[in-house]
């Protein structure tokens, strides 16, 4: 395609583009500031506290992963249950890694990679009785701070109050933050 | 105290299920869902950040060295798919195409197949990708659909044929069959025989489906209902094989 047509066509897209703040305008602000949403907090020592712990109920399920014979789920904002999938007809949990602020799975060899609020692990799950993390590098992810839903209010997150692991419906008192 | 105290939980816990037959791990990666956002290819783990392709040299996998930071285009990528020697990425405005062959922890932009509208996962096989788009967040059609795209030459993306869907979101291709997750509106089986002409042979309505995997005729669906295995060895006739259910 000659550059001449290319740029009338990126021209014309500009434009097209444009016209999406139009036709969806923004909804005017709520009057009603009393009802949003408030940060649910895990102070940032809880943060890193990533333990193996006995089989948990699947409460919020999110990534899937499989690698020889076993599963791992991760339930959200929560941490990774493992089973042994190796009958998928009867799936047996192993046990749960805590991980909170969790949602992505990786897996090369017997090390698995996860994220931990703003934290990248990496994890030896060689052995299941003695899973652990093998190293840590702080500060990979930005994570957002501000609830799902759009047009609320809700409380600015205040980092000294630690990770925000969910956003709570709730009652308010002279919110700042709306989106 | 309390990680030693779980972590003896476990272990006597795995005793009662023999752990002398326990698998070994294999090396390399395993399989992740169409939504992922960390990849393993070859000896790098790739990460998604709100603008970058984030590259950890792991082949100590115990040990992710980080390499390399690449700027993606256009607005936040969604999902990264490990496609041969490329990385694609569902993007609101395309499928990215990445080479990871000349320089791992920097791959190269290739090109953008670009839709009109937002984007969720893509996955490949073959000459083929497959994309889902739905509806949902400002500035989209409302357009919810299905495409297959000819991808046998990479660098010139075009569409085969695009297919309505009712709230498509991850998905997955094993040889002909393709899955399609429709999020609370179920599941959906396709013969992919033919990009051009799928065929849908199933389609279960009952099920969350928000993205899965298949592997070696067994699917794994994972959905706001809890995760559910099939066994689609035989196509004609695909057999639930367990539940993991939510506590409510």
């Amino acid at each position: 395609m000659p550059t001449s047509i290319r740029l009338v066509f990126l021209a014309l897209l500009l434009i097209l583009l444009d016209s999406c703040k139009y036709s969806h305008p923004p909804a005017p602000q709520p009057a009603d500031r009393t009802t949003g949403y408030r940060a649910v907090y895990i102070s940032n020592e809880d943060l890193r506290n990533v333990a193996v712990q006995a089989p948990q109920p699947l409460l919020n399920p999110g990534k899937i992963y499989v690698k020889d014979g076993y599963l791992f789920v991760n339930d959200q904002q929560r941490g990774i249950h493992i089973f042994d999938n190796r009958n998928p007809a009867k799936p047996v949990e192993l046990g749960f890694l805590r991980i909170p602020g969790n949602s992505e799975i990786a897996i090369k060899d017997s090390t698995l990679y996860a994220n931990n609020g703003p934290d990248l692990l990496a994890i030896n799950i060689g052995s299941p009785a003695n899973v652990r993390v093998v190293k840590r590098i702080e500060n990979v992810f930005t994570t957002t701070s501000y609830p799902d839903a759009k047009q609320v209010w809700f409380d600015c997150p205040d980092p000294s109050k630690g990770y925000v692991v969910g956003w709570e419906r709730t009652t308010l008192t002279d919110p700042q933050c709306y989106r | 105290m309390k990680t030693t105290i779980y972590l003896c939980l476990l272990a006597s816990f795995c005793a009662c299920q023999s752990t002398g037959d326990m698998a070994t791990p294999t090396t390399g990666a395993g399989t992740g869902g169409s939504t992922a956002r960390f990849t393993v290819a070859d000896n790098f783990l790739y990460v998604l950040q709100k603008q970058s392709i984030l590259a950890y040299d792991v082949a100590t996998s115990q040990n992710p060295v980080a390499k390399g930071s690449t700027t993606t285009y256009g607005a936040t990528p969604e999902t990264i798919f490990p496609f041969g020697k490329y990385l694609l990425l569902g993007t609101p405005s395309g499928i990215q195409f990445y080479d990871r062959s000349l320089k791992p922890a920097a791959p190269t932009y290739v090109t953008t197949y670009t839709h009109w509208f937002s984007c969720d996962p893509v996955v490949a096989q073959g000459t083929v990708a497959y994309a889902t788009l739905r509806s949902g967040t400002p500035c989209r059609t409302g357009q919810n659909v299905l495409e297959t795209v000819d991808i046998s030459n990479p660098l010139n993306p075009r569409l085969i044929r695009s297919y309505p869907m009712t709230n498509p979101r991850g998905l997955g291709i094993d040889g002909t069959t393709l899955f399609v997750g429709e999020g609370d509106s179920g599941l959906r089986v396709f013969d992919a025989t033919d990009p051009a002409n799928l065929r849908e042979t199933a389609y279960f309505k009952n099920i969350s489906t928000y993205d899965l995997i298949p592997a070696r005729k067994v699917l794994v669906v994972t959905g706001t209902d809890g995760i559910y295995q099939y066994d689609y060895s035989d196509l004609s006739d695909i057999k639930r094989l367990s539940i993991i259910p939510i506590k409510r």
